[in-house]
């Protein structure tokens, strides 16, 4: 791609930044926008942008202005380059819509979107079979989280009568729990705990990093990861004083911010390393909206901007290295600080914030977090997670920054290294000094972070947050912990053969070893059923169906035998009785028949017979169509049978084969479907509907033929959807209709007879 | 059929209009009498039916409009969506029907988005059904346009 067309792709985050900008400066919040869409079923165009959106947007079009530019360096000369650029495109403008979406229902679309580009974007290199199976693991767990967030979104649409987000979580509060908003609050939390890999579907996260590194920095730590973030974020003032909901999220937060930091030390790969603890200050981000309290919205605020201050040029970092020496194996690598000095920079600022050195902006979330627990009641739990959590942060910050470009125990095996332009590292570069800058003057994030918790918070009054360098409550912790951080940073190795041959026990019982087992299950069971049911055989087809349809229809019959009634006698007119004897005739010769033509004849008996009953009872254009779909019918088939017993072929097997449980069966069938046409027209009538369009029919659509004007005009667009139907099965059966056609005639009668069969 | 029966074939060239006129007028009344698109479409079906008996189904296949029953299905299709867009201008929902009435002078005509719609129907279940089976009238024809004499007998 040329210069000026990756510069055109850079505008668009560019421009979209400062229009976010420029509306923030201009725009009082929270500002909505509404358009209707299905007004029917209530979902609608509708934007709300408050705070939280807002903090969101800004890293959305901040971060994805530097993953633009970083990605025209990084994949220069890639020859699908530009298929990048319109993915990450594309998923920037669906991240916008689904943090701006008010509607359950829009967020759902626009977050299925994101999944959808997610599993493109990881497959990116779709010719290594690694990517393909990450692709496709992303997408599985998403996906499926995707779904049990529609039906958790549908079902609290449903119970709160609205789909608007602002108006649930103003109306939660004075509901009482029931069992469906519980039912619909867990299933939204799995949609958001898959989307945001919270234990146990944490292991997604790393093995999407086969991503190009572009794509990790932006998707799978800066933004489309924090959407599960954002959703519990957005619904907690609604749910937040559940206690269900603050246990679920405390627990899941904790343990995967905890485990996730762990897993940390079980990897050699950079990036995998960094992959671990994006997903373990996910779980911490979970675990702070689960706590309550002024302090906690803040924090959450506060992280959500130093961790895509931090972590996405530690991503571009990898990446650089990635790039100048051809591995990202930490075990050979070292001393790049000479070859790679910029980069080396970027490394050192983002990784003084991730680790929460004083006069950093990580200092600063470090010291709210601390000051937020020290306000809320926080589980015994959590506060230990969140240690290991932040003793472990230090050390994957350190081995970033500080080991690959300083410090190596072994020797570095890359004497090739070199760094690359400034396209690679200017963004890191930028990134890290924006959080440096927000490290030194902290009050600068003051207002974003306040509008942010305050829509975290609506109820609360105004938040005033004013951050600020000074030692605070947490400050001796806080060393405790960079000290803890430091002493595993130094014996990282050790800890890693320690720690890797302990988890090693357990991995056949871990989450990856099970998505295996389940993904190898499907066409396990795919075979089973296939077997099982569709065999292939036409009377087995048949007999199955019938026997379901005996068994559900019976057992409905049953269930509701004490509001049965008996129909009155009416005596029968002659046109009546001649349909039931032509049809009665129609079935008898049909089952004592084995010859196919008289069987179709004996079918089309029925069918006329059906005809006639329609004509005495008020149905003529039933009737009508009847005698002329029979006709066709019988014009048709008894053609081609004609044509294949000429060439001795479909006659049918010349013992008849009969499953012993089809007389049963089929007796089972008339006589329930008898007794339910009894029962039913026994039953009282209900005119309503009859009277509606005997007197709507002629004034509203013009019409004295009720059943057309049902047809065409009141209910138009099923008959449009029927005809397209009626369309597509002839498109499907186009080419099996031409395949027969030319088997036909390359075997034409004569030439390819089976002896034997000749008459 | 692969043998010619003059009769038949002769017979069948006023016989086509006359069932296709049939289907017509069952579409056109089909809103105040028994009829409408549906059973127009069918009977327009059983005129390509008597076409592929007379000649063969090929011919009946070029007979019908647009020489291909896929895509005369795919315009009835079009139609029946079309006929719904008007009633955006009027901001009403899709499909709502709009009456009126065409003055010829001497008299009256009242036309509707109905009939536009009724069309599409009546195409659709033309160009598919006919499709169907002309399809599988074709499997006991040979190649050489119904001409040939062999097989009745093997």
């Amino acid at each position: 791609m040329s210069i000026a067309a990756r510069a055109a792709f850079v505008m668009i985050p560019l421009l979209s930044l400062v229009f976010v900008l420029w509306t923030a400066a201009s725009v009082p919040l929270p500002a909505s926008i509404q358009a209707a869409w299905v007004p029917a079923l209530g979902v609608n165009f509708n934007f709300h942008i408050d705070g939280l959106s807002l903090l969101m947007l800004l890293m959305i079009t901040g971060v994805g202005t530097a993953v633009f530019v970083y990605a025209g360096g990084y994949l220069e000369g890639h020859p699908q380059q530009n298929r990048l650029y319109i993915l990450l495109t594309l998923f920037m403008f669906a991240m916008i819509g689904c943090v701006t979406a008010d509607n359950l229902i829009v967020l759902f679309l626009f977050w299925e979107m994101t999944s959808l580009l997610s599993f493109m974007l990881v497959g990116f290199n779709h010719e290594d079979a690694s990517s393909r199976k990450s692709a496709q693991q992303a997408l599985v767990v998403t996906g499926s989280g995707g779904l049990a967030l529609l039906a958790g979104a549908i079902l609290l649409g449903q119970v709160m009568g609205t789909y608007s987000i602002q108006e649930i979580i103003s109306r939660v509060p004075g509901t009482e729990p029931s069992t469906a908003l519980t039912t619909a609050l867990l299933l939204i939390l799995l949609g958001a705990f898959t989307k945001s890999a919270q234990f146990p579907f944490h292991f997604w996260l790393p093995n999407a990093m086969s991503a190009p590194t572009p794509v990790s920095a932006y998707l799978h730590s800066a933004t489309m990861v924090k959407l599960g973030v954002y959703l519990v974020a957005r619904l907690d003032p609604g749910f937040g004083d559940w206690p269900l909901w603050q246990w679920t999220l405390q627990i899941v937060g904790s343990i995967t911010a905890a485990w996730g930091m762990l897993l940390a030390l079980r990897e050699r790969d950079l990036k995998r390393i960094l992959a671990w603890s994006t997903v373990a200050t996910l779980g911490t981000l979970v675990m702070l909206v689960g706590m309550d309290g002024q302090g906690a919205t803040v924090a959450v605020g506060a992280l959500l901007l130093a961790h895509a201050l931090y972590k996405a040029p530690l991503f571009f970092v990898a990446g650089n290295v990635d790039h100048g020496t051809g591995t990202r194996i930490i075990d050979q690598l070292g001393n790049l600080r000479h070859a790679m000095p910029w980069t080396a920079a970027a490394a050192l600022l983002a990784g003084f914030s991730m680790a929460g050195v004083p006069l950093s902006f990580g200092y600063v979330v470090k010291d709210v977090i601390t000051e937020a627990k020290t306000v809320s009641d926080v589980l015994e739990f959590a506060n230990v997670a969140n240690t290991i959590f932040g003793a472990v942060a230090v050390a994957v910050a350190a081995v970033a920054a500080v080991r690959i470009f300083w410090r190596h125990p072994g020797h570095n095996d890359t004497p090739e290294a070199h760094e690359g332009g400034l396209t690679l590292v200017g963004p890191p570069l930028v990134l890290a000094f924006i959080g440096v800058v927000l490290g030194l003057f902290p009050f600068l994030a003051d207002w974003l972070v306040g509008v942010a918790s305050q829509a975290m918070s609506p109820r609360a009054e105004a938040v005033a947050v004013h951050f600020a360098v000074h030692a605070g409550p947490g400050f001796l912790s806080l060393l405790m912990t960079l000290l803890v951080g430091v002493a595993v940073f130094w014996f990282w190795d050790p800890l890693h053969r320690l720690f890797d041959r302990w988890a090693s026990r357990f991995d056949a019982i871990s989450m990856v070893t099970n998505y295996d087992r389940f993904i190898q299950g499907i066409p396990r069971l795919a075979a089973l059923s296939t077997r099982a049911l569709q065999h292939g055989s036409l009377p087995g087809y048949s007999l199955l169906i019938v026997a379901f349809m005996s068994a559900f229809m019976g057992v409905i019959l049953v269930a509701g035998w004490h509001h049965w009634v008996w129909p009155d006698w009416v005596d029968p007119t002659a046109g009546f009785v001649v349909a039931c004897l032509l049809t009665a005739a129609g079935g008898v010769l049909a089952v004592l028949q084995r010859d196919r033509f008289v069987l179709l004849l004996a079918a089309g008996l029925v069918g006329f017979g059906s005809a006639i009953f329609f004509t005495y009872t008020g149905a003529p254009d039933v009737a009508y169509t009847q005698l002329v779909v029979e006709s066709v019918f019988v014009i048709v088939v008894a053609s081609v049978l004609l044509n294949l017993k000429k060439r001795g072929m479909g006659m049918g097997h010349e013992r008849i084969v009969t499953s012993r449980w089809a007389l049963p069966v089929a007796v089972v069938f008339g006589g329930v479907l008898t007794l339910w046409m009894l029962v039913a027209v026994g039953g009282a009538f209900d005119p309503a509907l009859t009277q509606f369009f005997a007197e709507k029919s002629v004034p509203d659509a013009h019409g004295r033929n009720v059943v057309n004007v049902i047809l065409v005009d009141f209910r138009a667009l099923d008959t449009l959807g029927e005809i397209t139907v009626v369309m597509l099965s002839f498109m499907a059966a186009l080419p099996l209709l031409q395949a027969v056609r030319v088997y036909m005639r390359r075997n034409k009668p004569g030439t390819n007879v089976p002896p034997g069969d000749q008459a | 059929m692969n043998k010619r029966v003059v009769i038949l074939e002769s017979i069948s060239v006023p016989l086509y209009w006359v069932i296709l006129a049939a289907s017509v007028w069952v579409l056109l009344r089909g809103h105040n009498e028994p009829g409408g698109g549906f059973i127009g479409g069918l009977v327009a079906v059983s005129a390509s039916i008597l076409w592929a008996f007379a000649r063969n189904s090929d011919a009946a296949t070029c007979r019908l409009p647009l020489q291909s029953p896929l895509r005369l299905a795919a315009v009835g299709i079009a139609l029946a969506s079309a006929s719904g867009i008007p009633a955006f201008w009027l901001g009403a929902p899709y499909l709502t029907h709009i009456w009126g009435v065409l003055p010829l002078g001497f008299t009256e005509v009242a036309v509707s988005t109905v009939m536009i719609f009724d069309l599409g129907v009546y195409l659709t279940v033309w160009g598919a059904l006919a499709g169907y089976a002309l399809a599988l009238l074709s499997f006991g024809e040979s190649d050489d346009g119904g001409h040939a004499t062999e097989g009745g007998d093997a």
